[in-house]
């Protein structure tokens, strides 16, 4: 008796799930047929609501602001309803936008772009940008830039993630009696030597600087001399330019001063980054490359983190205000079922006021020009952003061009570097390296 | 004549529809199979022949893949990388195993609670056990050098030196043996007592009875274990992914922690060479293949079972 019932049970339950299952289908092709049939209605008639999926790469932990704005959106109109999901690394994505459901809007790293564009997964937004009367240029160049691949632009900067800033351990400083941060690199390692302490063994007990500290960097110091990737007018990629063998042998002199074995055994023990043993909270290590996001409340006027325009080559003034950008993008995949609406919420994304709050809510600079100056940015409880806001005017900021290639031009450009950090190349022969590696994958894409 | 063969007919009708009756029990096996087995691995062959990105149409470009495959620097060090995890980890890994199970099948008292220890680590998750061994073997205040300067021995820079990289993996390794102690376990509780019995009238040795008897007894399931664990090395990733990912790059220290299978990824899905993923898969099935051939082929000198004379 029982078991005919929990059989009963079993086939009641499974009806329902299969049914509710197929009514959400039905539902949805009616919610598509709506919005097909509305865009030949007059704009009176009420709209049927779309609901589109957008998918970040932010952990819980961080989505408060992106989920903020997405509730921002949802009450500001109503017709479309953004559901989101977070968490959703760019394994994932690759894997939903490759497979027949594909989200509607998707935020990633600028350099999943270039190598998706080019396969096709990614909607190219010309037309878009056309018919609305979108201005790319209120945004700014160096952001914009990273979203354009073969010439057209595939997604839109919503973050600028900008490295541009030296910041620094103000006890440190104060300790070995420099009183300003460096202006120049060739000063950055004169104070990097003053700044490193050994033990009485010899071992590295605090150091100044170390140039692949968090990461090997190989964008930001070819940036910092002015070098390049690619050369446009031959189709040749540029890893070997002159700056950008400067910046690789700037960074081995580091290792040259201090040792390889010597940082590589401190670095090992150094706390770890973005918690309360931070190697530059605690003293250990007095300067690194800071992002915009980083220190947030130990960077104010009391904090013991001082933040300055990070130092450019002595002999090229003209380089002053040297970053790198590498944004966060908004992409619609091409098989989107609501690019239209899709588009919407990206427009929304970019505009000014979005912009302003995502800035105040997730210390970011805000990626149009014009808002850097707003009103709302610059109160007092947003101090800390102030002097990001001014280095991102910087016409010296540049970052990687995005192509199909992109990834492999990375990776042979840090497995290479990596090589000449530690000495077992020259920094010319590691770049000429790269360029015969990578050359005959640009010819073929 | 005839009525041999009505019967024949007779037995075949049944056969048939009991057979029938088997494959329509067995058809969720099978479907799941088909779909999801059979199928991935044909078409896996297919875009090894071709150039696909995931999104557009393939292209067919024959044995590019292969040949290119040869060319690649980083197909060889990744290959090297791996046999090295194969040939130094896996060898020790199921010594330490066997010693480990000797040890536990031994009549101690609280013999289980020992079992139970030993084993817990091969439920900690591959993620998290390979965080805490980054902790044990940092070079500045891991427990790992604090022991050996101890002792009076410098600790190398484990997870930072390409030197130490693997050996770091090998060490961890020891940790998560687990599974195959219980295997062994398993078949040495299952060698007659009445060799040993035969041996102690004997006056033979522990360590002979070790070689003569205990050794060859559960060589079947060294046989197994060895299989096994090749193909596991062979693909090797989670740890080596976790290790590489705390110097903040995809190989770890110049590129030695880049093993086949995260290579083979890297190529997958970091720069959508599917076409040549596949192929890479294709090359590593060969290679376990070969290795698995050679182990059967020499194992008929080594491995003993119960029913051979």
């Amino acid at each position: 008796m029982s078991m005919f019932r929990k059989k009963t049970l079993t086939l009641v339950s499974s009806v329902v799930l299969i049914g509710s299952l197929l009514a959400g289908c039905g539902s949805n092709a009616n919610n598509e047929n709506n919005t097909a049939g509305n865009a030949t209605n007059t704009p009176e008639k009420p709209k049927e609501k779309v609901e589109i999926s957008f998918w970040h790469t932010y952990t819980d932990a961080d989505a408060g602001p992106i989920t903020t704005t997405v509730e921002n959106f949802n009450k500001s109109q109503d017709r479309i309803t953004v559901k989101m999901l977070g968490n959703q690394d760019p394994t994932k994505q690759l894997t939903a936008i490759s497979g027949g459901a594909a989200p509607d809007v998707l935020l990633t790293y600028w350099n999943n772009i270039g190598p998706w564009a080019d396969a096709g997964a990614v909607l190219d937004l010309t037309e878009n940008i056309a018919s609305s009367g979108f201005d790319v240029n209120t945004i700014i160049p160096a952001a914009m830039d990273r979203m354009k691949v073969n010439d057209s632009y595939y997604a839109m900067p919503f973050t600028m993630s900008m490295a541009s800033s030296l910041m620094y351990n103000k006890a440190a400083f104060a300790e070995a009696g420099i009183t300003a941060p460096p202006e120049t690199l060739e000063q950055l390692f004169d104070y990097a030597k003053q700044l490193t302490k050994k033990d009485a063994s010899g071992s590295i007990s605090q150091i100044g600087f170390i140039p692949d500290y968090p990461w090997i960097d190989n964008v930001f110091w070819p940036v910092l001399y002015g070098g390049s990737w690619y050369d446009e007018a031959t189709g040749k990629v540029t890893p070997n330019a002159e700056a950008n063998v400067q910046s690789i042998a700037y960074q081995r002199s580091f290792y040259e001063e201090f040792g390889q074995s010597q940082i590589d055994k401190f670095k090992s023990g150094m706390g770890k980054r973005g918690t309360a043993q931070d190697p530059l909270l605690t003293g250990q290590l007095a300067m690194y490359v800071g992002w915009e996001y980083n220190f947030m409340p130990e960077r104010g006027e009391d904090g013991p983190i001082g933040v300055a325009p990070f130092p450019y080559p002595a002999d090229q003034p003209e380089l002053k205000g040297s970053g790198m950008v590498s944004p966060r993008a908004v992409f619609i995949p091409t098989k989107a079922k609501h690019p239209e609406e899709a588009w919407e919420f990206m427009q929304y994304l970019m505009s000014a006021d979005t912009q302003v709050q995502y800035s105040l809510d997730g210390h970011v600079i805000p990626t149009i020009t014009s808002v850097l100056d707003d009103s709302r940015l610059l109160v007092e409880e947003n101090k800390t952003m102030w002097s990001f806001y001014e280095r991102a005017k910087s016409e010296n900021l540049n970052g990687f061009p995005n192509s199909s290639y992109i990834g492999e031009y990375l990776q042979s450009l840090s497995e290479e570097t990596e090589k000449a950090l530690k000495g077992t190349l020259t920094p010319q022969a590691a770049m000429d390296a790269v360029a015969a590696k990578i050359q005959p994958i640009a010819d073929k894409k | 004549m005839t009525e041999q063969h009505n019967n024949t007919i007779g037995i075949r009708k049944r056969e048939r529809k009991l057979l029938i009756t088997g494959l329509l029990f067995t058809s969720p096996w099978i479907i799941g199979f088909l779909v999801f087995q059979l199928y991935p691995i044909l078409a896996s062959f297919y875009y090894s022949m071709t150039d696909y990105n995931l999104f557009s149409a393939p292209t067919w470009v024959g044995l590019d893949n292969y040949t290119n495959l040869f060319k690649d620097d980083k197909f060889y060090l990744s290959m090297y990388n791996t046999l090295y995890m194969t040939i130094v980890g896996v060898v020790p890994h199921m010594a330490f195993a066997l010693i480990m199970a000797l040890l536990l099948n031994a009549k101690v008292k609280g013999q289980s609670i020992y079992r139970t220890i030993y084993f817990l680590p091969t439920l900690v998750p591959a993620v998290a056990g390979s965080l805490l061994w980054m902790w044990l073997l940092n070079s500045q205040y891991g427990f790992i050098n604090l022991a050996l300067e101890y002792v009076g021995i410098a600790g190398p820079n484990w997870l930072i030196d390409p030197d130490w990289t693997k050996p770091s993996l090998v060490l961890m390794g020891f940790w998560g043996t687990g599974t195959i102690t219980v295997m062994y376990l398993a078949a040495l509780q299952d060698v007659p007592k009445m060799y040993y019995e035969a041996a102690d009238i004997d006056g033979a040795s522990k360590w002979r009875q070790f070689w003569t008897i205990t050794f060859p007894s559960i060589s079947p399931m060294t046989l197994f274990q060895l299989i096994m664990m090749l193909i596991a090395s062979f693909q090797y990733f989670t740890e080596g992914m976790v290790f590489a990912e705390a110097t903040q790059s995809t190989g770890g220290p110049e590129n030695s922690l880049l093993f086949y299978s995260i290579y083979l990824y890297q190529q997958a899905f970091s720069f959508l060479n599917m076409g040549y993923a596949s192929a890479m898969a294709w090359m590593l099935f060969v290679v376990v293949m070969f290795f698995a051939l050679v182990i059967f082929k020499t194992s008929a000198k080594w491995v003993y079972y119960g029913g051979d004379k």
